[in-house]
Parts: C-alpha cells; sequence; structure tokens
C-alpha cells in the first residue's frame, strides 16, 4: 500500500505541477503576450478533475477525509473494530458503486457517443477514465484499511 | 409525491454521518440509494458519476488550488509573523491588546490566505503560547483565535465566497468580495469589543508603546504581504482579471516573497507544498463533486420546492423566513462541513429568499457567516480542532471562554441579516 501511496505522490506533484504552470501561462499569454491562448482553460479543468479526484484517493489512503469520529472514539475493542469495518464497507460501496461501475458506463458512454472536448478536440473519455481509476484506488485502500483493523483486534 | 425520497436522504445521510463515514462519501452515498429508489441502477449509478465529474470541470473551481498554494507559500514563508508584529505596533497598547492583535493577525491572514484554518493554526501557534506568557488564559486565548480566524472566510478574497457563486448559479464574485468587507471587519470588531472587556475585567496586562521608528519598521516590513490583497482585490474588483487568474498571480507572487524576498521557502521544500496542496484541494474536492451530485439528485426529486412549500405555509414574512432559515443553517453548520452545506443549501433557500426580495448577494454574506459559527462548534468544527491542537488544551476547556464570543458572532449575525444595506453598500457603491 505504501508503494501505492508513493506513486500517487509523484503523479499528483507532476500532474498539480503542470495545472499551475498551464493557468500561469494561460495570464501571460493575455496580459503579457496579448494572444490569449485557446487550450489552456479547457486542460486546466481536465487537470482539476484528475487532481481532485486522484487526490481524494490519496487523502483515502492517508485518512484524511473530514468524519465525524465521536462513535468509532467512544466504541472499545470489537465493537470498535465492527464499526470500522462498517465504515470502510461504506467508502468501498460507494467507490464501486458510484466511480467504478458509474464512472466505467460513463466513459463507455462518452466513447460510444463520441463525445470530444471544444478546444483540445480529446475524446471526453479519457478524462473521465479517472473516475473508476480513483474508484479502484479507493476500493484498494478501504479494502487495506480493513485488514488493518483486523490485525489490531488480533493483537 | 416524493416525500419516501427526502426521507430515503435525510436519514440515511443522518445515519452514515453518524456513524462516522466521512463526510464526502456519507453524501455520495445517500444520495445513490436515494436515486436507486426513483431510477434503473445504472443509469442512476452513471449519473451521480457525470455530475461528480462535471462539478469538477470548471475553470472558476481553479481559484480553490490556487488559492490553496498561495496559503501554502504564506504559511511557510513568514508572512504571519510579519503581520502579527504589524498588528502589535498597531493595537498591542490598548487594554486586552494581545487579544486584538490576534483578532487583527487572524483577520489579514484569513483574508490574505482565504482559509480560516490556516489562520487558526499559522497565527494560533504563535499568538497562543506569547498570550500565555503574557498572563492570558490558554483557553481564553485559544477561544479568541479559533473565533476570530473564521473571519478571513468573509473578508475576500474567500474560497467559500467563490463556492457561493458557483452554486447560486453565477452571483458575481467581484461583487461578494466587495460585500465581504464590511461584515468580516463588523465581525472582527465585535469580537475585538468582547474580548477587551474580558481582558479589562481581568486586568490582563498591557504592552508598553513601541517608539515610532519601531512602528514604522514593522508597518514597511508587512507592506510586501499586505500588497497581495490589493493587488488580488484590485485586478478582480477593476475587472481586469477574474477570480481564477488572481489566484494564479497570488501563486507567482507569494512564491516570490516567500523565496526571494523573505528567503524561508527553500527550492527542495516546493514538492512537499505542492503535495500538500493537492490533499487539500481534493478533500475540499470530493466534498463539491459529491455535493454537486447530491443537489442534483434533490433538484430532481423536487425538494427544494416542497422545503418553500412548507416554509411559506410557516409564514410568508420575509423576516421570520429568514429566521426560521438562519437556525436552519446554524444547525447545518453544527454538523456539516462549509463546502458542502453551502452547495447543498444554497439551491434550496437562494430561491426563496429572491422571492422575498432578498439580493443573493445578501445571502451569500448572511450563508457563510452563518455557516462560520458551526466551524467553532463540535463535533465538526474544523477551526475548532485546529485552534484548541495549536493551543494544546481540550474542547471542554475552551467551551466556556468561547461563549460570550459566540453571542457576539450571532448578534452580528443578526445585524447582517436584518440591515441589508451593511453588506450592500460597498459593492453599489461599485455599481453590483
Amino acid at each position: 500500500m505504501s508503494k501505492v501511496i508513493r506513486l500517487l505522490e509523484y503523479v499528483l506533484v507532476v500532474l498539480i505541477t503542470i495545472m499551475t504552470i498551464d493557468v500561469i501561462w494561460q495570464v501571460a499569454s493575455r496580459y503579457l503576450f496579448q494572444s490569449p491562448s485557446s487550450f489552456t482553460d479547457e486542460l486546466a479543468g481536465f487537470l482539476l478533475v484528475w487532481v481532485g479526484l486522484l487526490g481524494a484517493a490519496y487523502a483515502l489512503g492517508k485518512r484524511a477525509h473530514l468524519a465525524i469520529d465521536i462513535l468509532p472514539k467512544k466504541l472499545e475493542g470489537r465493537s470498535r473494530v465492527a464499526l470500522l469495518m462498517i465504515i470502510e464497507c461504506c467508502i468501498t460501496l460507494f467507490s464501486i458503486g458510484v466511480m467504478v461501475i458509474g464512472g466505467t458506463n460513463l466513459v463507455y458512454l462518452t466513447f460510444t457517443l463520441e463525445q470530444k472536448s471544444a478546444s483540445l478536440q480529446i475524446p471526453l473519455g479519457y478524462v473521465y477514465i479517472i473516475l473508476p481509476i480513483s474508484g479502484l484506488l479507493m476500493a484498494y485502500f478501504s479494502l487495506n484499511h480493513m485488514l488493518e483493523s483486523r490485525k489490531d483486534i488480533v493483537k | 409525491m416524493s416525500y419516501p425520497e427526502i426521507f430515503i436522504l435525510v436519514f440515511s445521510f443522518m445515519i452514515l454521518l453518524g456513524i462516522g463515514v466521512p463526510v464526502a462519501y456519507s453524501i455520495g452515498l445517500s444520495s445513490m440509494f436515494t436515486l436507486l429508489v426513483s431510477m434503473p441502477s445504472l443509469p442512476a449509478v452513471t449519473t451521480l458519476a457525470q455530475r461528480m465529474a462535471t462539478a469538477l470541470d470548471s475553470f472558476t473551481l481553479l481559484a480553490i488550488p490556487f488559492f490553496i498554494l498561495a496559503g501554502q507559500f504564506m504559511n511557510k514563508g513568514g508572512i504571519a509573523t510579519r503581520l502579527i508584529d504589524l498588528a502589535k505596533v498597531l493595537v498591542g497598547r490598548l487594554p486586552g491588546g494581545l487579544a486584538f492583535v490576534n483578532i487583527i493577525s487572524c483577520m489579514l491572514f484569513g483574508a490574505i490566505s482565504g482559509s480560516a484554518v490556516a489562520a487558526a493554526s499559522a497565527i494560533g501557534g504563535f499568538m497562543v503560547d506569547k498570550m500565555e506568557k503574557s498572563g492570558y488564559s490558554k483557553p481564553f486565548s485559544a477561544a479568541v483565535n479559533i473565533t476570530s480566524s473564521t473571519t478571513g472566510l468573509i473578508i475576500p478574497p474567500s474560497n467559500i465566497l467563490i463556492i457561493y457563486s458557483l452554486a447560486s448559479g453565477g452571483v458575481s464574485i467581484a461583487a461578494l468580495f466587495l460585500a465581504g468587507y464590511v461584515p468580516g471587519i463588523l465581525l472582527g470588531m465585535a469580537l475585538m469589543s468582547v474580548a477587551g472587556v474580558w481582558a479589562y475585567l481581568k486586568k490582563y496586562p498591557t504592552d508598553e508603546g513601541a517608539a515610532l521608528s519601531e512602528i514604522i519598521k514593522k508597518v514597511l516590513d508587512a507592506i510586501p504581504s499586505l500588497m497581495l490583497l490589493v493587488i488580488v482585490m484590485g485586478g478582480i474588483v477593476g475587472g481586469i482579471f477574474t477570480a481564477t487568474e488572481a489566484s494564479a498571480i497570488a501563486v507567482v507572487y507569494t512564491a516570490v516573497l516567500s523565496m526571494l524576498v523573505y528567503k524561508e521557502v527553500k527550492f527542495e521544500d516546493i514538492p512537499s507544498i505542492f503535495l500538500e496542496t493537492s490533499k487539500t484541494t481534493s478533500i475540499v474536492m470530493l466534498l463539491i463533486g459529491a455535493s454537486m451530485g447530491m443537489s442534483w439528485v434533490m433538484s430532481f426529486e423536487n425538494i427544494p420546492q416542497q422545503v418553500s412549500a412548507v416554509l411559506l405555509q410557516i409564514s410568508d414574512n420575509k423576516y421570520v423566513i429568514l429566521l426560521i432559515i438562519n437556525l436552519i443553517l446554524l444547525f447545518v453548520g453544527v454538523f456539516m462541513d462549509m463546502t458542502p452545506a453551502v452547495l447543498i443549501f444554497t439551491p434550496i433557500f437562494l430561491p426563496i429568499v429572491t422571492d422575498l426580495g432578498m439580493d443573493p448577494i445578501h445571502f451569500g454574506i448572511v450563508m457563510v457567516l452563518n455557516l462560520c459559527i458551526g466551524l467553532c462548534t463540535p463535533p465538526v468544527g474544523s477551526v475548532l480542532f485546529v485552534g484548541v491542537g495549536v493551543a494544546k488544551i481540550s474542547i471542554q476547556q475552551v467551551i466556556k471562554p468561547m461563549l460570550p464570543l459566540f453571542i457576539a458572532m450571532l448578534v452580528t449575525l443578526l445585524l447582517i441579516t436584518y440591515v441589508p444595506q451593511i453588506t450592500l453598500w460597498w459593492p453599489r457603491l461599485f455599481g453590483f
């Protein structure tokens, strides 16, 4: 799991760097060179989808999402582990249900309808493909968290 | 009739949130359950996936990662200490001086960084210790720090107002930013008056006055940091650039300032700053994607119309409705983070209040100010957690000194709600 997180860190830093340069370039091209570039804002939007969703999987791996943790903190022992399992199951259910299944169908639909982006002419399926990818990563992290909680109970 | 759908949405959301499922997943799952009742399964999940992805594909939203990135540079770049020094020479002499320093620094830092959490940690980490050393009680210092950190969300530039602009279907960001100044400063002054009285009653010590040369030096030191506000706001209000472009300029400006001028950030620090930014950004983005999904589900099930019908049944008096909406939002703010609350409740309440003749700009400020109070309360007050964290005290300790400050916030909220001129005269001056 730590290797996957490491890899995600590299990818995220690269993506957000490109996104930053892209938007700074857009501002510069508009004000300094008086020739606004036509694709930078579209690219930036797509990169934000990628950073947002991949980063959300990364944040899940790091357990950084906001939650009300009063109940999990109050419980102890077996009931605590049981609750943590239920929480992770809910996360997996959403990741698989909406992001992997819904996302894959969305990618399939946009490819068959041949939807392309306005200025870059990229098939939109390539943008949306990040949904199932990060859904799978989320499910993977969630399963790992479940295994970790189970180890705690064995101790 | 879709009462069963409302029931499923609200109850599944409350249960998921209550057992400790992360907020974004609770929002997403409860939307999924609701939609599965009224649609075949594959279209339901596909629609939600599509709503999530298209919600994030927005040039306006790009301002958020960039303001977060600029905030990161400021956090690590020594900008907080310069703002504290400035506030100190300006107000340190007054009774309750250090509390004022804390509040003003939070207002300045919160405004520049656009993040209440960043203000609470950057200013609180330094000021709470300092106040304790001068004889202030620690819980009081932390309470002042926590409540005043939220002022930066109303004083522009502010990410949450950008999100409101999106949720409201395009209220001008420049107008919202202009509208935020007076209420934000008013909130800061309300907190200062409570803190001042408290410090006077407890006879907390005051600083001796600084020499004029010292004052000039500290002001000059802080000017490059404050210039950012001038550039960003001047550009947006003057219509020279959009909020997103301004945020990109803020990144370049803070990077140059912290690396080349103040020299507190090194080149090697950049990957970790970028990584931290993408993590913070994605947490917000997943919330935005899920909330936009839920908001779509609600309008698909006609929930806004039903809520509106129920509200108007209770009363058709503008003031009563506004009071009810404020009470609902206060309740929501206690359990929900600000971003999803704004995205989910704006489409429900905004049509009602605009029908009653309220300006959407005014409602945005009321809503954000209202939800600021929730950021300082358990169980999901993110600013509260960071604030007690940097002060190293418990939530129970901080609640008592926070009560009078809460009252100040509530009084400000009522004032802002019922006297629209406070919010609107400044944007009106610029023709909005």
